[in-house]
C-alpha cells in the first residue's frame, strides 16, 4: 500500500479536493495502479463515458517535441526522495524519473511489466524462473552509469545493496514484506542477504524459501530496486535516519536532482524542503541502455517543481497558464472548471485505488456474517459516488480487486460477484432485512444492546460518507456512536489498532503497490498479517479458508493461475462480506494547454516526467 | 523603567515556558497521529516503527521528552529536527522568516497609513457622507475572510489567472536581496489583502476612541484656551485615542510575525505561516512547537515594546 496524494490545502479555502491515502490506505479519491505482469484487465473498461482526451489509455508516447522546462505545481511536499525509503505517490514521480528499477511499467499500461535496468523479464520459459519458482535470475544492462559524482558503471552488487539497505533500520523501507521469501531478507538488518548472489557484474540471483517468484518479480518494480552505490550511500546510512536522499543522492534515470557535481549534495539546490525541487538531465544517462519496449524518451530539459500553495489557486494557474501541470490532486472546483471549460486539459485515470467500509469481523454485531451482508445490502453506494465527486472521479465498487489490477475481470469486473447483497448499488433495505433475519433478528431489525462504534476521517467528503453509512445502519435498527477525527489519527489511533475494537471504519481505502492482487488483498484481509499497531487489516479479517486460499495464491508460480487464484480469493471476501466496498477511484489530473502530459496508469495517473513533453 | 522592562522580560520567559508546555500537552493529550508511524509508512513492520520511535526519542516518558525539549530550547537554542525532512527547525524558521517579515512590515505600513487617517477623518466628519462611506467600506472589509479576499484579488488582478492581469499573483514571491523590484511587486497583492481587513478594523477602532476622547473635558478646556482645532485634534485627541490602537497594533504585528497562515498559503509565500500549516498537516510536532514559540515570543516582545511606548505616547503613564 502506498500513500495517496491528499488534498489538504484545498480545505483551507473550504474547497474539497479528491484524494485517497497511501500505501494501502486511502481516504479521499485519487488513483493509482501498478501492476506486475500479464494482466487481462484493463483500466479503460470502466462505465464512465470520457470525452476525447480524457482517458489516458490511448496516449501517444513517442515522436513529441524535445526540450523545454516544465513547471510542476504541488501543494504537497515530497516525503522521501531516497528510493529505499519512498512509498508516497508524489515521491514516485521523482523516483522513477531519476532512478532505474529492475522493471517498470510503461505509462499507458497498468499491468504490463517491462525490463528497465534489467535486460529481460524472468519467466520459466526463458530460464529466469527456476527451481519451481524459488529461484529468480535477473540480468542487468551492462553500461548504465550513476550520475556524478559517482559516475561509474552500475553493477548487480549495487542492486543487491539497494535491496539489503532496505532492512537497515535507518532506511526502513516499508515494502520489505514483499521480499520476505528471499532467504535472509526477513531477518536482515542492512547487511547482505543469504538469498542474493551476484555471480558477475550483470547478474543477480534471488533464492527464495517459497515458490513466490511472481510476487518478488512484481516487487522488483518498486523504487527500492534502483541501484545504489555502496561507497557513496553506506556512510550516509549510518545516520539515523539516513541522509541519502535528504542531503545527497545519485541517479541512474534520465533526470537527476540538481546537485553539486563534486559531492552529489542536492539539499538547498535541487530540493528545498517545502519549497521546490529541480530536476535536470543526468549527463551520464544513455538512451541506448534500454533494450526492451520500455524506452523513456526524456523530452524535457528541466522540471521545476513548485511546492506549496492552495489547490484552488494552483488549478487555474495550470489551466490558464502554459508549460505546467499539477502533481497533486486538483480541488473539486478546479476539476469542475477544467471539465467544463478546458476539457482537453484534464484526464481521469481509472484504477486509482478504492475505498471501503472496514467492519470488525472479530467482535460485536459484525462478527456475524449475515449482519455484515445486511449492512452491505443497505449501503447506498450510489450516494457515496456523488459525495466522491460523481461518476467522473469514482465508480461503485462491487468487490476488492479494483480496475487495472490483475484479477479484476476474473472476479466479476464492474458488476462484481453476483450475490444478493451486492447487486443494488443504491442500497436495498428488503435484502438487508432478509439477512438480518438470517442473522437471528426476526423483525429484520437489530434488537441487541450493542452500540456500533464508527470512526471516520473528518476531512473532505469523509463526514458525508460516514453519514451515509450511519443512515444505513440506523435504518436496520442499530444504535451508533460516530467519531470523526483527523485521517492520520483515524488510522494510527483507532482503525489501525485492533485492541480498540472499532466496529466500523467507513473512510478507509487502498492503493496497490504493484499489479499483483496480493498487494491489494494480502495486508488488508490476511489474518496472520494482523499486527497490534499500524495494522492495515482494519476489519481484523481472519478467516481460515480465506487465509489458506491466499497462501495458495501467493505460492502459485504460473501467472495466469495465480491471477485466477487471487480472483477466487476476492470472491470469497465478497461472499463473507468482510468489508463493504464503496467506490473504485479515478484520479483527475490537469495540465496547461501546451503540455502533452503523459499519465502513469500504473501510478494513479501521476504525471510521468520521462514521457511528458511541451507542444 | 529599566526594572520594569527587566521584569517584563523575565515574565515573558516564564510565559514562553508555559506556552511550550501547553503546546506539548496539546500534542500529547489530544489524539494525534504517531509520528513514527507516519514516517514509517503504512506497510512498515512493528520493528521498524519501534526503531523510528527510538530514533525520534518517542520511547521516553512524556516528562523526559518534555525536559529534553525544553533543555534543548532554553540551554542550547535547539528547537529540534523535523520528523520528515530531518532539517533543524531553527534552520527552517530562519529560512522562512524573511518572507514573513517582508509580508508583515509592508502590510503594517499599509494598514497604518490607510486606517489611521480614515479613522481620524471619520471621527472629525462624524455623520457625514464621507464618514458613512468610509465606515461602510471598512465594515465590508472587516466582514471579508482573508482567504476569500485573497482569492478574489488573485482572480481579478493576478498576472497569470486574473481577469485584469496587473500584478504578480501566487507563487511569485522572490527575496528582497534576489530582486528588489520583483520582491516589491510580488508582495503588493498580499499586502493589500492583509492591510484591507486590518485598516478597516483600525479605522473603526480609532474613530470610536477619538469620538469618545473628543467629548472629554480636557478637550473642551483646550479649545477654550484658544488652541487651534488641528492642535486640539492631533496633540490632545489623537494622542490619547491612539493608545488602545497601539496596543492592538503590537499584538497584530507579533501575531503576523508568527505567520500569516492563510495569506501565505493562498499566495504561496514560503513564510512561517505556510511552514506551520504544512507541519500541522503532517503532525510534524517540532516545527509546530518551534513556530508557536516564535509567535509567542514575537507577541511578548511586541507587548513589551507597546507598554514601553505608552510612556512616550501618554504622559500620564509612568512605570516604576
Amino acid at each position: 500500500m502506498r500513500k495517496y496524494r491528499a488534498a489538504i490545502v484545498g480545505a483551507i479555502v473550504g474547497v474539497l479536493a479528491l484524494g485517497v491515502t497511501a500505501c494501502g490506505s486511502s481516504s479521499s479519491s485519487s488513483s493509482t495502479s501498478k501492476s506486475g505482469g500479464g494482466s487481462t484487465s484493463t483500466p479503460s473498461a470502466q462505465s464512465v463515458p470520457l470525452k476525447s482526451g480524457e482517458n489516458p489509455v490511448g496516449q501517444s508516447l513517442y515522436g513529441n517535441k524535445k526540450g523545454g522546462t516544465l513547471t510542476v505545481y504541488s501543494s504537497e511536499d515530497f516525503e522521501h526522495l531516497d528510493p529505499g525509503e519512498s512509498y508516497f505517490e508524489l515521491d514516485y514521480a521523482v523516483d522513477y524519473a531519476t532512478q532505474r528499477p529492475l522493471f517498470s511499467y510503461p505509462p499507458n499500461s497498468a499491468s504490463q511489466l517491462l525490463p528497465d535496468l534489467a535486460t529481460a523479464l524472468p519467466t520459466t520459459a526463458n530460464g529466469g524462473i527456476t527451481n519451481g519458482g524459488k529461484t529468480i535470475t535477473v540480468h542487468i544492462q551492462p553500461n548504465v552509469k550513476f550520475s556524478p559524482p559517482v559516475s561509474r558503471v552500475v553493477t548487480s552488487k549495487d542492486v543487491a545493496f539497494a535491496l539489503e539497505r532496505g532492512d537497515n533500520p535507518n532506511v526502513a523501507n516499508p515494502y520489505m514484506t514483499y521480499f520476505a521469501s528471499v532467504i535472509g531478507a526477513a531477518t536482515g538488518k542492512g547487511g547482505p542477504w543469504a538469498g542474493i548472489s551476484t555471480p558477475n557484474n550483470t547478474t543477480i540471483v534471488f533464492h527464495l524459501n517459497k515458490p513466490q517468484a511472481q510476487v518478488v518479480i512484481g516487487a522488483l518494480s518498486l523504487p527500492i530496486t534502483s541501484p545504489v552505490p555502496k561507497e557513496f550511500a553506506a556512510p550516509m546510512d549510518k545516520h539515523a535516519p539516513t541522509t541519502y536522499g535528504s542531503t545527497a543522492i545519485v541517479a541512474t534515470g534520465p533526470y537527476m536532482l540538481e546537485s553539486n557535481p563534486k559531492t552529489g549534495v542536492f539539499a538547498g539546490l535541487g530540493y528545498q524542503t517545502g519549497k521546490s525541487a529541480t530536476l535536470v538531465r543526468n549527463p551520464n544517462w544513455d538512451a541506448s541502455t534500454y533494450t526492451s519496449a520500455y524506452k523513456p524518451p526524456a523530452y524535457l530539459d528541466r522540471i521545476n517543481v513548485e511546492i506549496g500553495g492552495d489547490a484552488s489557486v494552483i488549478g487555474p494557474q495550470v489551466l490558464k497558464g502554459s508549460d505546467s501541470v499539477q502533481l497533486d490532486t486538483p480541488a473539486n472546483s478546479v476539476v469542475k472548471l477544467a471539465y467544463e471549460k478546458y476539457p482537453s486539459q484534464i484526464t481521469f485515470t481509472p484504477g486509482s485505488g478504492d475505498h471501503y467500509i472496514a467492519l470488525d469481523n472479530q467482535h460485536g454485531p459484525f462478527a456475524n456474517v449475515n449482519v455484515r451482508r445486511a449492512a452491505w445490502a443497505a449501503e447506498d453506494r450510489a450516494a457515496i459516488i456523488k459525495e466522491r465527486g460523481g461518476s467522473l472521479t469514482a465508480a461503485p465498487a462491487t468487490h476488492f480487486i479494483y480496475p487495472g489490477n490483475d484479477g479484476y475481470a476474473q472476479s466479476g469486473g464492474a458488476a462484481g460477484p453476483q450475490v444478493p447483497w451486492n447487486t443494488d448499488v443504491n442500497g436495498n433495505l428488503a435484502v438487508a432485512e432478509k439477512y438480518m433475519k438470517a442473522a437471528g433478528y426476526p423483525s429484520g431489525k437489530y434488537t441487541g444492546n450493542a452500540v456500533i462504534q464508527i470512526v471516520g476521517a473528518n476531512n473532505g467528503n469523509s463526514p458525508a460518507i460516514v453519514q451515509i453509512f450511519n443512515s444505513a445502519l440506523t435504518s436496520l435498527g442499530f444504535k451508533t456512536h460516530v467519531s470523526l477525527v483527523d485521517q492520520s489519527v483515524m488510522y494510527s489511533k483507532y482503525c489501525g489498532v485492533p485492541k480498540q475494537e472499532i466496529d466500523a471504519c467507513p473512510t478507509v481505502g487502498w492503493i496497490r503497490d504493484f499489479a499483483n492482487p496480493l498487494t491489494t488483498l494480502y495486508v488488508t484481509f490476511y489474518g496472520p498479517a494482523i499486527v497490534p499497531t499500524n495494522n492495515s487489516n482494519w476489519g481484523q479479517v481472519n478467516n481460515p479458508q480465506i487465509n489458506a486460499a491466499m497462501v495458495a495464491a501467493e505460492n502459485t508460480v504460473d501467472q495466469t493461475a495465480a491471477t485466477q487464484a487471487w480472483a477466487n480469493v476476492d470472491k470469497m471476501l465478497v461472499n463473507q462480506a468482510v468489508a463493504i466496498p464503496e467506490d473504485f477511484d479515478n484520479q483527475a489530473n490537469i495540465e496547461s494547454g501546451n503540455v502533452d502530459g503523459i499519465n502513469d496508469l500504473w501510478d494513479t495517473g501521476s504525471w510521468d516526467f520521462m514521457f511528458t513533453s511541451l507542444k | 523603567m529599566a526594572r520594569y522592562i527587566i521584569r517584563r522580560i523575565l515574565w515573558g520567559i516564564v510565559l514562553l515556558i508555559l506556552v511550550s508546555a501547553l503546546t506539548f500537552v496539546i500534542f500529547v493529550v489530544f489524539p494525534t497521529a504517531n509520528p513514527a508511524q507516519l514516517r514509517a509508512g503504512r506497510n512498515a513492520s512493528p520493528a521498524i516503527i519501534r526503531h523510528i520511535t527510538v530514533e525520534l526519542g518517542l520511547n521516553h516518558s512524556i516528562f523526559v521528552q518534555f525536559w529534553d525539549y525544553m533543555k534543548g530550547i532554553f540551554f542550547h537554542f535547539n528547537f529540534g529536527y523535523s520528523y520528515y525532512s530531518q532539517q533543524p527547525v531553527l534552520t527552517l524558521i530562519a529560512d522562512r522568516l524573511p518572507a514573513t517579515l517582508s509580508l508583515t512590515i509592508g502590510a503594517v505600513i499599509l494598514w497604518v497609513v490607510a486606517g489611521i487617517p480614515i479613522g481620524i477623518i471619520s471621527a472629525i466628519k462624524r455623520g457625514t457622507f464621507l464618514d458613512r462611506t468610509a465606515m461602510g467600506v471598512a465594515l465590508t472589509f472587516v466582514s471579508m475572510p482573508v482567504f476569500w479576499l485573497a482569492l478574489l484579488l488573485l482572480y481579478f488582478f493576478a498576472s497569470d489567472i486574473g481577469k485584469f492581469p496587473l500584478l504578480p499573483g501566487a507563487n511569485s514571491y522572490v527575496g528582497l536581496t534576489a530582486d528588489p523590484g520583483k520582491w516589491f511587486t510580488s508582495l503588493i497583492l498580499p499586502w493589500l489583502v492583509l492591510a484591507a481587513t486590518q485598516a478597516a478594523i483600525y479605522s473603526r477602532l480609532l474613530r470610536g476612541n477619538l469620538l469618545e476622547v473628543m467629548g472629554e473635558d480636557y478637550i473642551r478646556t483646550a479649545r477654550a484656551k484658544g488652541l487651534s482645532e488641528r492642535r486640539v485634534i492631533w496633540h490632545h485627541g489623537v494622542r490619547s485615542a491612539i493608545t488602545p490602537v497601539v496596543t492592538v497594533l503590537g499584538l497584530d504585528i507579533g501575531g503576523l510575525l508568527g505567520g500569516a497562515v492563510l495569506t501565505e498559503t493562498v499566495f504561496e509565500i514560503h513564510g512561517i505561516g505556510l511552514l506551520n500549516f504544512n507541519a500541522i498537516n503532517e503532525s510534524d510536532f517540532p516545527i509546530v512547537q518551534g513556530t508557536v514559540l516564535l509567535a509567542a515570543m514575537f507577541i511578548i516582545v511586541m507587548n513589551i515594546v507597546v507598554d514601553v511606548g505608552y510612556a512616550y505616547l501618554d504622559p500620564r503613564v509612568k512605570y516604576s
